[in-house]
């Protein structure tokens, strides 16, 4: 007789398949997700909180630093990875 | 006409359809051309669907502010997927795109199934036709859609940016067509990585504009800073190349001393 699965993992699995098919349609590349995220997080850090707004005229300079070393980051992985 | 935004939406829709006809030609061939061709219109239509509803709803709904910055980090990760994947090919890490060996691998499928040229709709042959066409083009439908709908200033601009994309699209979609249509065979002779280095380019450089603008950021010389952007990605990108086709020749030459130590040894 076939085993029933826990609710939660019978529910979970088309869910995580449309996030992963989402992730992958958008990204596909975990360092360039965490990467970005990471950035975005910094920028609003500098934005919204009153006593790092002193740095907010870099937020422009750090995205694009942030931009090229996640293109950096990525693809030196992929080289090891190889 | 925002020439920009239809520039950029007509290289990635090219580089898109051009893989998308590949699969066109091969149920086309191998099944017969009303299906393969009922798929292809009606995945066209379903995207244009697409662009019509989500577009519309963008440009209604979502202040101007907001869409910059969430299409910009959007664009940020499409366009560095995008130019990871050129560099990549560029510098020899990864095989170019091959459309010979894809239309051949479908079509040993196809034949590997049964299927024969018959004259009568063949849902398998449209099935297959509507998907590559829908799947390939959703990523075009994405990026009309945020690209046309940012690159305004006014929220009056906004149907008009996507407008341009969208004319841009479908302007790489017939020549896609056309030239399939003259030629015959998988359209290998279309530079699909350059495009794509191209379509990278422009999406991050965009994407890190109007990101940044979403968080405040002024740039210096306002728009003409978009050209500094891509320029310095541009650079960096070069730059990237010559060190991975360096990387490469190293680890191709350590793997031929491994290979020759094992040889001495046996």
């Amino acid at each position: 007789m076939c085993k029933k699965l826990p609710f939660t993992r019978r529910n979970r699995r088309p869910w995580l398949k449309v996030i992963k098919a989402i992730y992958n349609f958008i990204v596909g590349d975990m360092v360039i997700l965490v990467g970005v995220i990471i950035t975005m997080a910094i920028l609003a850090l500098l934005n919204y909180v009153p006593g790092l707004t002193t740095l907010k005229v870099a937020s422009g300079v750090i995205l694009v630093i942030a931009v090229l070393v996640i293109l950096l980051t990525t693809l030196s992985r992929e080289t090891r990875a190889k | 006409m925002q020439w920009a935004v239809a520039s950029a939406a007509f290289l990635a829709s090219a580089v898109e359809f051009v893989e998308a006809f590949t699969i066109v030609l091969v149920v086309g061939v191998t099944m017969n051309w009303r299906s393969s061709l009922a798929g292809a219109f009606a995945a066209a239509a379903t995207l244009a669907l697409i662009i019509a509803t989500l577009g519309v709803a963008l440009v209604e709904f979502v202040p101007l502010d907001a869409l910059r910055l969430a299409v910009g980090i959007i664009l940020v990760l499409f366009g560095l997927k995008w130019l990871k994947k050129s560099i990549l090919r560029y510098s020899g890490v990864k095989a170019l795109h091959d459309e010979e060996a894809i239309y051949e691998e479908h079509l040993a499928e196809i034949r590997a199934r049964g299927e024969k040229p018959e004259a009568r709709f063949m849902p398998f042959g449209v099935a297959l036709s509507y998907k590559a066409v829908l799947l390939e083009g959703l990523e075009v439908a994405f990026i009309v859609i945020t690209f046309g709908s940012s690159v305004a200033k006014t929220a009056a601009e906004k149907s008009i940016g996507i407008e341009s994309a969208a004319i841009g699209a479908a302007i790489a979609g017939v020549l896609v067509i056309l030239l399939g249509a003259a030629v015959r065979a998988p359209l290998t002779k279309v530079p699909e990585n350059t495009l794509k280095f191209v379509v990278g380019i422009m999406l991050t450089t965009f994407g890190t504009f109007w990101a940044g603008e979403g968080f405040g950021v002024n740039w210096p010389y306002s728009d003409v800073f978009i050209l500094v952007l891509a320029v310095l990605y541009l650079l960096a990108s070069f730059v990237l190349v010559l060190w991975l086709k360096q990387v490469k020749q190293r680890q191709e030459l350590q793997a031929d001393v491994q290979k020759a130590a094992v040889h001495a040894q046996k």
